[in-house]
């Protein structure tokens, strides 16, 4: 208890600092004369613009009890609106094809909010395939068949010595063009390879840090190499490489942004059609940044606590 | 030759070679049987090869030459599934190698569960069984690292026993422990032979050998160079000079 004084003042020391440090920021953007406008990002977080309702064809309106119906000409079926909030034609009105009927009140996610998503998506299936690939790849590389031991190495070197930019581009581009994938399915193939790669890696030294009597005791039991693998190793091998993983898997979360090269709207590419929509840059790619590290914290959280649920045991 | 010892002899090695690809020569025309019920202790000195030979008796190591016959099947023979082989032999570890992540009862139900594919409940009962056996009901539920050497070769024993082998390998299951354990895990092993079972025990606790074996044999060098009872070995006169010399040398 002697020490708590002591680590108090480090406390307010790290508090002030951070304080500092936004100081600086803001002091900085003042010296290039920045207009901070952060209610500019607002509305590409949560849409709330109104949805103007159109006209398809050409016709004629009539209201009943603020209920509007379109009768069309050429006999399509009357399209009646009944929940628009202002209406903008009046009863007996002509309409032609194209008019602004009615404007119905939104709250709609914001083109941000849209990028997360398909960045959290992305992520996602490229988490479960790279680990599949991982462990393959691992299992490959520690066997003893000179074939799948050289094909995991040539995997592994060939994919951690080239850039992630130059794999999307040569998955999208080459592959994609051979195999006619979609931009989507391409960034997918490219993060999951190459995030397998290193999962692989990762796994194999997991795998290898476990002593060479269990997978022993588990042989002499009866139990054949895949069962004993299943069973004894891999469990403990997980749990040892759950540090690294996590690392390696907020990594892919941050790598997806990458994919934003091939056109797929991500995070990070909704944050530049933002800044060009807005002219708000500082605010957007904070917010942007902000974006991301909700997401890997998230992670980090959930990997943390499977740490701790399975600390319990040796 | 498959089915010549069938019904007589639990183990039966000739001319067992293994020279590992450093060619350091561990076996030398390893030659010797086992009956069923038999319990044979191997000593001699570290480097000897009486691990290496233990080993090879269910393919933990693979020799370099000879042959193997356990329960009258031919270890290498082509038509030979070690797997199958190996759930009739148990082995307990000098360093237990027991599973971390499982409990002590599932380190125990693992194999019964997973090889032999019996019912759970059944497991769960037999299991139970073993572990009272040999003193441990009480810690059936925790994790091997809260047991000390002594409980956790007890579980490994336990473990290996829920595979109902015809026969038990033991490879120095007392050098890792402090010596206040080592009495309790000869217990178990003496409460085993004295049921008959057949075992094979690796050890450098000689009044084990002299009280619990029906036979001793005495390595060096990776040859087979004493095997004869007990009373023989330990007795006043041993008549090989390398034994006598090894003898004096630890006792």
């Amino acid at each position: 208890m002697k020490e708590q004084p002591h680590r108090l003042k480090w406390h307010i020391l790290f508090v002030i600092t951070i304080f500092a440090l936004a100081a600086a920021v803001y002091s900085a953007s003042q010296t290039i004369n920045y207009n901070w406008q952060w209610h500019r990002v607002l509305p590409y977080i949560v849409d709330t613009s109104p949805v103007d309702i159109i006209a398809q064809g050409d016709g004629s309106a009539s209201i009943n009890n603020s209920s509007l119906t379109i009768t069309y000409d050429n006999g399509e079926p009357d399209r009646v609106i009944s929940n628009a909030d202002t209406l903008l034609v009046s009863d007996g009105d002509i309409i032609f094809e194209g008019d602004l009927l009615a404007r119905q009140e939104s709250v709609r996610m914001g083109v941000l909010i849209e990028g997360l998503l398909t960045t959290l998506e992305i992520s996602v299936i490229s988490l479960f395939f790279s680990l599949f690939i991982g462990l393959v790849a691992a299992l490959m590389r520690i066997s003893n068949n000179p074939f799948s031991k050289n094909l995991s190495l040539l995997y592994v070197e060939v994919i951690r010595g080239t850039p992630l930019l130059v794999q999307i581009f040569i998955v999208y581009f080459f592959l994609g063009t051979v195999f006619d994938l979609e931009r989507f399915t391409a960034g997918i193939v490219a993060l999951s390879v190459f995030t397998g790669a290193y999962v692989a890696e990762i796994l194999r030294s997991g795998i290898q840090s476990i002593s060479p009597g269990q997978m022993e005791a588990a042989r002499s039991l009866g139990m054949t190499y895949p069962k004993a693998m299943m069973y004894v190793i891999l469990p403990q091998a997980f749990k040892r490489t759950l540090p690294p993983m996590a690392s390696q898997l907020i990594n892919l979360i941050k790598d997806s942004s990458l994919v934003s090269v091939i056109s797929i709207t991500d995070l990070t590419k909704a944050g530049r059609e933002v800044v060009s929509g807005s002219f708000a840059t500082f605010e957007v790619w904070f917010t942007v940044a902000a974006l991301y590290l909700l997401l890997t914290s998230t992670l980090s959280w959930a990997i943390q606590r499977i740490e701790k649920r399975l600390a319990n045991n040796g | 030759m498959v089915n010549t010892y069938k019904g007589h002899d639990m183990v039966v090695t000739a001319n067992v070679d293994k020279i590992y690809p450093n060619n350091c020569h561990a076996l030398k025309k390893v030659t010797t049987n086992i009956k069923r019920g038999e319990v044979v202790v191997i000593i001699g000195p570290s480097g000897s090869g009486k691990s290496t030979f233990l080993r090879t008796l269910n393919q933990l190591e693979t020799i370099t030459d000879g042959d193997i016959i356990v329960d009258g099947v031919n270890m290498y023979d082509d038509r030979t599934n070690i797997n199958k082989l190996r759930e009739n032999v148990g082995m307990v570890f000098q360093s237990f190698n027991l599973f971390p992540h499982l409990t002590v009862k599932e380190n125990v139900m693992l194999a019964p569960l997973k090889v032999s594919k019996l019912p759970k409940s059944e497991v769960d009962a037999e299991a139970q069984t073993l572990l009272k056996r040999v003193g441990l009901a009480e810690k059936m539920d925790v994790y091997p690292a809260q047991l000390s050497g002594g409980q956790q070769q007890r579980v490994a024993i336990a473990r290996a026993l829920a595979m109902k082998p015809d026969m038990m390998l033991f490879d120095e299951p007392t050098s890792a422990l402090d010596p206040e354990m080592v009495g309790e895990v000869l217990d178990v092993m003496k409460s085993l032979a004295a049921e008959g079972m057949t075992m094979i025990v690796v050890t450098h606790e000689m009044g084990f050998a002299n009280e619990v074996a029906d036979r001793v044999l005495f390595m060096e060098d990776g040859s087979l160079l004493v095997d004869d009872i007990p009373e023989n070995i330990f007795g006043t006169v041993a008549n090989h000079p390398r034994l006598q010399k090894f003898l004096s040398n630890i006792l």
